[in-house]
């Protein structure tokens, strides 16, 4: 058994939906079965095997060659497997993914890991805004799994996530853990404006002190136990939050404008 | 051009035809007697052993205005979860409780139907309401407007102004509105919630006015009499959804001292206070009342199973069930400082007692009232359900096996409190004709709908007679809307734009003076640009205003 290879024949005119191309969906069918599958372009429909050349026989796993950042919604819904993506990704990676994972060699656009319950998704590069958020519409973004991201983030990281931990390396954007219901998140760069804004409940841990808005009020710093668990929980991940032990904190409440229940960790 | 549908099995209950083998002859839109032999028959269809019906007639259904939109811009994922694609001859649409205009003609046409009417169309928000349901392709649409929370009506009351002028009030606001009918949700109590009242019980007073709303109720009810509006006042009762609000509901019936009144969703009405949970069945009183009370109408607003949302006029209650909603999302507002609005989503369980009982209570009513001619077949679109589901509603009324089946799945405790179990009632083909036809039109004030009699409109339906009565409701083997086919084994062949009915009662212009200063005063926009003119429904090309015929207006009747 050799992993199921989809390989980009060239770069699409169009953004393709690949929301069918995830390995619980692609389980038991032949490469023909597999190559007439349609894929919504536009206005258009596509079969796979005009998209993509096809090899390899265990769907379970799924690799992405030469990938595009024309292709969303990849590893949608997905319920069991592994995706591993090289090149870049579009928006919507691992859109209510619920159980498996994802390796992504490259960088992914917008909503990554929007309504994701369950899973593993690992980015070695950078993503757009709304990591982790909900879509117009949705009360709830992430809602549990594991993100990893190497690179930077965009604007919105984890807006109105409700469960789950986000573990970003480099930078991210503007309202970092806007609306945010619960979960973790950590941030190792640089963390734009507004961080916390109206969130309700949830941590975030951070390695630098960023400009925090009036809402978000000062609670002295402390030495926090649970701390060391969380990070020896870490220890086994492939990232560089597995190498912190640390638990002295700046620590913030917040936003008091909602609830104020939600904590801003700033490592000393 | 003249069509020939021959030898099908006619249902024509506003002639008495009861699955007669007739054929039917349409010329120009219309049915006509049975040409000359020898005249030249340009179509023919036969449909030997085949079900023919009027089209069928939704006389209350949530399709345009306001509160419709709110419910879409709220719910994305209802819009998500239920994408329609375009064909060749339909735009592409999407929404499940809620779909979007084109895809609700659609999906109406494909079920059989051919008119529809948005049951609370705002007079402040006419427009945007004919706007959308101008934009409802394939069927008949029209609206009624909504009275008896507005300011100057109540002020007009309170002032204990002559009924005569409250008359020309009512009328003018069908003129202006381009309504067929007049609507009052939970009389005076969208106001007094503006006062910080959250209940209004039938003879409390609102805070600021001091007008109780069986007075609103009587006065409208009186006043649609007068003017001759052939649908009588569609009531959407006080206290919905509140245990115990059989009373009010009983009471109001009675309070409209025998003038004609149409209770609209009134299973949401018919709850008692028995039992562990103090929620139970009020449907056997309210049944009994309607038997006997030969001027009182209503429709049913069954509830089926499912995610929907509730869209009503009625804030105050709406404001009550908000923390009840599913997903949990809400909108309550004020319109234009003239009425109000909620649209709460809903999930309506099989599992949940309340949700359960509900639904026991709907079929309880559809089958304990006897006279099919005063009881109609609605789900509130989308409130208890969406259209869509109307099949499957039909099943349950005429199917009493599948029922029962259907009953012994749901919530145990619910089962205890509900006696559909012992109701041997199934409906027949006929009376499924009467509630959604024959007496819809005649409900409506439809004169040339609903039926097949010569110079009726030919809206037509045909269905194949098979035991599965949903599989036979969901896919018409013909719809014929003004004597073009348009829906051909369930789907769409032909797409047409219906027309918008309405009344225009006689009314004395003086009462423009008294509104005009109103308008002037309090209001948002200007008394003329309210005003809906025909040019607005019809000026784009395809819509058409129908005038229906008003009864004339009758003398003072107390």
């Amino acid at each position: 058994m050799s992993a199921l290879t989809l390989t980009l024949k060239s770069i699409p005119q169009q953004r393709i939906d690949c929301s069918p191309l995830t390995p619980d969906k692609l389980a038991g069918k032949s490469v023909a079965e597999i190559g007439a599958i349609e894929l919504q372009s536009g206005k258009l429909t596509l079969r796979t095997d005009a998209v993509f050349d096809i090899s390899g026989d265990d769907a379970s796993d799924l690799v992405f060659m030469n990938c595009r950042d024309k292709l969303d919604y990849i590893g949608n819904a997905m319920q069991s497997g592994r995706i591993i993506i090289h090149g870049d990704a579009g928006w919507y990676l691992g859109f209510h993914m619920k159980k498996g994972n994802i390796v992504l060699h490259g960088h992914a656009g917008g909503f990554a890991a929007s309504g994701m319950s369950g899973g593993t998704l690992h980015i070695h590069g950078s993503v757009g805004d709304y990591l982790a958020s909900a879509i117009p519409g949705d009360r709830k973004g992430m809602k549990g799994g594991l993100v990893i991201v190497t690179g930077n983030a965009g604007d919105r990281v984890g807006d109105q996530m409700r469960r789950g931990i986000v573990l970003i390396e480099g930078n991210v954007g503007a309202y970092c853990a806007s609306r945010m219901l619960a979960g973790t998140i950590g941030v190792m760069g640089s963390v734009g404006d507004y961080v916390g804004y109206g969130m309700r409940r949830g941590t975030l841990l951070l390695f630098s002190q960023p400009r925090l808005h009036a809402t978000l009020q000062d609670c002295g710093s402390h030495t926090l136990p649970f701390l060391k668990l969380m990070f020896k929980s870490f220890s086994g991940l492939p990232s560089k939050f597995a190498a912190i032990h640390l638990n002295r904190v700046q620590r913030y409440a917040g936003d008091l404008a909602n609830d104020g229940k939600g904590e801003i960790l700033i490592f000393m | 051009m003249l069509i020939k549908l021959s030898g099908g099995t006619i249902y024509d209950p506003a002639h008495g035809i009861d699955g007669k083998a007739m054929d039917i002859f349409v010329r120009d839109g219309r049915i006509v007697e049975k040409p000359r032999d020898g005249e030249r028959i340009d179509q023919e269809y036969n449909l030997a052993g085949k079900v023919v019906m009027a089209g069928a007639i939704d006389m209350h259904t949530h399709i345009g205005g306001g509160k419709v939109n709110i419910a879409r811009t709220m719910l994305p994922e209802d819009h998500r979860h239920d994408p329609a694609a375009h064909s060749d001859l339909c735009r592409a649409g999407c929404g499940h409780a809620v779909p979007s205009t084109l895809t609700a003609g659609y999906r109406y046409a494909e079920m059989g139907y051919t008119a529809g009417f948005e049951p609370a169309v705002l007079p402040m928000n006419a427009r945007q309401a004919h706007l959308e349901m101008g934009d409802t392709p394939m069927i008949d649409k029209g609206g009624y407007a909504m009275l008896g929370s507005d300011d100057l009506f109540l002020r007009m009351l309170a002032a204990k102004q002559d009924q005569n002028a409250i008359n020309d009030y009512v009328a003018w606001t069908i003129a202006a509105s381009q309504g067929i009918g007049i609507k009052v949700v939970n009389a005076g109590g969208i106001n007094a919630f503006k006062f910080n009242q959250r209940f209004l019980d039938l003879d409390e007073q609102n805070s600021y006015y001091g007008i109780t709303p069986r007075e609103v109720l009587k006065t409208l009810a009186r006043a649609v009499h007068e003017l001759g509006v052939p649908h009588p006042l569609h009531v959407h009762g006080n206290n919905l959804g509140v245990p115990g609000n059989v009373e009010t509901t009983l009471n109001s019936m009675a309070g409209v001292e025998g003038y004609p009144m149409h209770l609209t969703h009134i299973q949401f009405h018919s709850y008692g206070t028995e039992g562990d949970r103090k929620f139970s069945s009020g449907a056997a009183r309210i049944a009994e009342a309607i038997n006997k009370q030969k001027n009182i109408s209503a429709d049913v607003g069954q509830i089926l199973f499912g995610q929907t949302v509730t869209a009503s006029g009625d804030q105050m209650s709406q404001f009550r069930n908000a923390g009840a909603g599913s997903p949990h999302k809400s909108v309550c507002m004020d319109i234009e400082c003239d009425a109000g609005c909620g649209v709460v989503p809903f999930k309506y369980k099989d599992q949940n007692f309340v949700n359960a009982l509900q639904w026991a209570i709907g079929l309880e009513i559809f089958l304990l009232v006897d006279d099919p001619w005063r009881i109609f077949l609605t789900t509130d679109h989308p409130n208890g359900a969406p259209f869509t589901s109307y099949p499957h509603l039909i099943k349950l009324l005429m199917d009493k096996t599948f029922r029962n089946d259907m009953f012994a799945s749901l919530n145990l405790d619910a089962q205890k409190m509900s006696t559909l179990a012992s109701i041997d009632r199934e409906y027949s083909l006929y009376e499924i004709a009467i509630m959604t036809r024959a007496g819809a039109a005649k409900l409506v004030g439809l004169h040339d709908r609903g039926h097949l009699g010569v110079g009726a409109a030919a809206d037509i339906t045909v269905y194949t007679d098979i035991a599965d009565r949903e599989k036979m409701f969901e896919k018409p083997d013909y719809v014929f809307k003004d004597g073009q086919l348009i829906v051909k084994d369930g789907n769409i062949v032909r797409v047409v734009w219906g027309a918008t009915h309405t009344v225009k009662p006689e009314f004395d212009r003086g009462i423009e003076k008294e509104i005009k200063q109103y308008f002037d005063k309090y209001l948002t926009i200007k008394m003329d640009h309210m005003k809906v003119s025909n040019d607005e429904i019809e000026g784009d090309g395809r819509g058409k205003v129908i005038v229906q015929e008003c009864k004339g207006r009758r003398e003072k009747t107390a």
